[in-house]
């Protein structure tokens, strides 16, 4: 079992070093470096060639880019992500407050999401093929077919414009107090729990459902077990691992949503921060926030698969999966 | 087996939907340009006119007619898609055949490759590219042939390593046919099924991609009409002309549930499963 373990922590850490490099690739080693992307056409014409030469040495540019790629990975992986070209403020310090914000509607969207998506997910599968069974299914389909900024905007039109409950953006500074933010983010959590739940109730009836024909279900039956009593002890349990399994697609997922929903209502959280930097070509904080998002895909995924080694026997022996 | 699967197909009422609107939303969109006597970018009339016999939806914030951009506005949007997941389909089914077949460490490069891909967020992988190579159409489309490339390899493979070991796979081995032989005539007919359905689910999800990528202004450039850069130039208005938003984002959520709907009634009836593969990326 720890031989398990720490082959797939030290999994997970590769593809950490893989994104890193894909971050850095991406951004750096094209054609024109970080400056000349951040630089407008009006820039250029200003500054005079020595100019230019002394900011690329002072943001380090004039360096391999092997070296430039290491005393980046040795930053990011302590949290020092480097300075932005145009302020020169510390990445770092730009993306705190935003990442504690994006980390909050993270949380809340699962909190409400898993919940209701188990209890969406279980009813469905109870009465699978039949009529509740296709209302939930379909809904569901329905719910994930619509991109966050149509719900998102539908629900400000609802709420906030025709019934004014909610706020229509949030006008909250970044490092407002959380409860603050929590009480002012109910209309952006809505819009990516809509989503969320569609996806998750889905996978979660798929795994039920293939639970309930298995065999050993289907002693229970045979032995007497209610069918609510095989859901709960025989059923639930079992689909737990194919649930899990499906965590960093929705990880994945659950980011990007967020990215969209922080956009529509102008959210200070990270994916805001990210557009705008995409934007404004400011490759530091891009780098910084892309590598961030990645780190949290990961860590999730590294979580679900350490539960399912403690949970699932069989992979516990196999010692890891490929 | 086709005639039931079409029987059943017929016999459900929401695939039948879903096929009618997804076959309304084609012809509109292949018929587009002729269907309004306004160009998309002209400025036909003023700015914020109501609807009128002229303007049958009214003009946009330059004074465009707003029926014209709305019929026009999910060609970009699902070209770009088809010509995106087209890519991720032939080259996902090459690497993921490659990877079942040969083992070892090219599975072992390619599937941690994938790994690599899948642990960054659909939206992030494309903002990092952007400031790079840049925001135009054929970026877009290798964006989009990226991002879907990995799941297809991932279910390809799986598949290809149930086939690999059966008996005409190993007949074909022993009768000396060439790696490339054994791939297009004994693993391709057999994942075809599988390939129709993994293009139909990336499709839907390749379309919400793109056009959440408009709205955020990674995505198509205007003046181009496209309903997820229309929903963003509308939203300023929202308060006043809340039109300018609902109309874009009623034909994308449309189109979207039909194909999906479309996609979940047909791997139904031929006996797939199309939930697992469904993600909003």
């Amino acid at each position: 079992m720890f031989a398990a373990i720490a082959r797939r922590i030290s999994l997970s850490f590769l593809i950490l070093i893989l994104v890193s490099l894909f971050v850095f690739l991406a951004t750096e080693v094209l054609p024109g470096d970080a400056l000349d992307v951040s630089l407008t056409d009006d820039d250029l014409a200003v500054l005079t060639p020595e100019q230019l030469a002394e900011m690329r040495a002072e943001l380090g540019l004039d360096r391999p880019a092997a070296v430039r790629y290491l005393s980046w990975l040795s930053g990011a992986l302590v949290g020092d992500f480097g300075n932005t070209i145009i302020t020169r403020a510390p990445v770092a310090d730009i993306i705190m407050g935003p990442l504690r914000n994006s980390i909050l509607l993270a949380l809340a969207t699962t909190a409400v999401a898993i919940p209701v998506a188990h209890f969406i997910g279980i009813l469905a599968a109870y009465w699978r093929d039949r009529a509740p069974d296709t209302i939930v299914s379909t809904s569901a389909i329905v719910g994930y077919s619509i991109p966050e900024f149509v719900s998102g905007n539908a629900l400000i039109l609802i709420f906030a414009i025709w019934l004014p409950i909610f706020p229509a953006t949030i006008v909250l500074y970044t490092d407002g107090p959380i409860l603050e933010m929590l009480a002012v983010s109910i209309l952006p959590v809505a819009t990516i729990v809509i989503g969320s739940i569609a996806y998750l109730s889905r996978l979660l009836r798929l795994g039920l459902v293939e639970a309930l024909v298995s065999d050993y279900v289907e002693r229970a039956r045979l032995a007497g077990v209610s069918e609510w009593r095989v859901v709960f002890t025989h059923a639930v349990p079992a689909s737990l691992v194919p649930t899990l399994n499906a965590a960093a697609l929705y990880v994945a997922g659950l980011l990007s949503g967020i990215v969209v929903v922080e956009k529509v209502f102008a959210y200070p959280g990270l994916g805001l921060e990210l557009i705008n930097a995409v934007l404004k070509r400011e490759v530091p904080v891009v780098q910084a926030t892309v590598f961030l998002g990645a780190v949290g895909v990961l860590l999730m995924n590294l979580l679900a698969d350490l539960s399912i080694i403690a949970l699932d026997p069989r992979v516990r022996r196999s010692a890891g999966r490929g | 087996m086709l005639k039931k699967s079409g029987k059943r197909i017929l016999r459900s009422p929401v695939t039948m939907i879903g096929i009618a609107v997804l076959t309304a939303h084609m012809a509109i969109a292949a018929l587009a340009p002729w269907l309004t006597p306004y160009g998309s970018s002209e400025l036909a009339g003023m700015p914020f006119e109501p609807p009128s016999r002229e303007f049958w939806l009214g003009t946009d914030i330059l004074g465009r007619d707003y029926l014209t951009r709305l019929l026009m506005g999910g060609r970009i949007t699902i070209s770009v898609a088809l010509c995106g997941v087209f890519i991720a389909i032939v080259a996902g089914a090459f690497f993921g055949l490659a990877a079942a077949w040969h083992g070892g460490m090219i599975d072992e490069v390619i599937m941690r490759l994938v790994d690599t891909k899948v642990a960054i967020p659909s939206i992030l992988l494309v903002g990092v590219l952007i400031p790079g190579f840049g925001q135009s159409v054929p970026v877009l489309i290798l964006v989009i042939a990226l991002v879907y490339v990995s799941g297809v390899i991932r279910t390809v493979r799986a598949l290809a390593l149930t086939i690999a070991p059966q008996g005409f796979v190993t007949a074909a081995v022993l009768r000396g046919e060439s790696n490339l032989s054994i791939m297009c005539r004994e693993f391709l007919p057999n994942v075809l099924d599988l390939l129709c359905v993994e293009f139909a689910i990336r499709m839907s999800s390749a379309i919400l991609l793109v056009s959440s990528l408009s709205f955020l202004g990674l995505g198509i450039s205007p003046p181009t009409p496209d309903w997820g850069l229309m929903v963003s130039e509308g939203v300023g208005y929202i308060h006043t002309d809340p039109w300018l938003v609902i109309y874009p984002s009623i034909a994308l959520s449309t189109l979207v549930v039909a194909l999906n709907l479309t996609t979940e009634g047909v791997a139904n009836a031929l006996g797939l499963d199309a939930a697992r593969g469904m993600t909003k990326g």
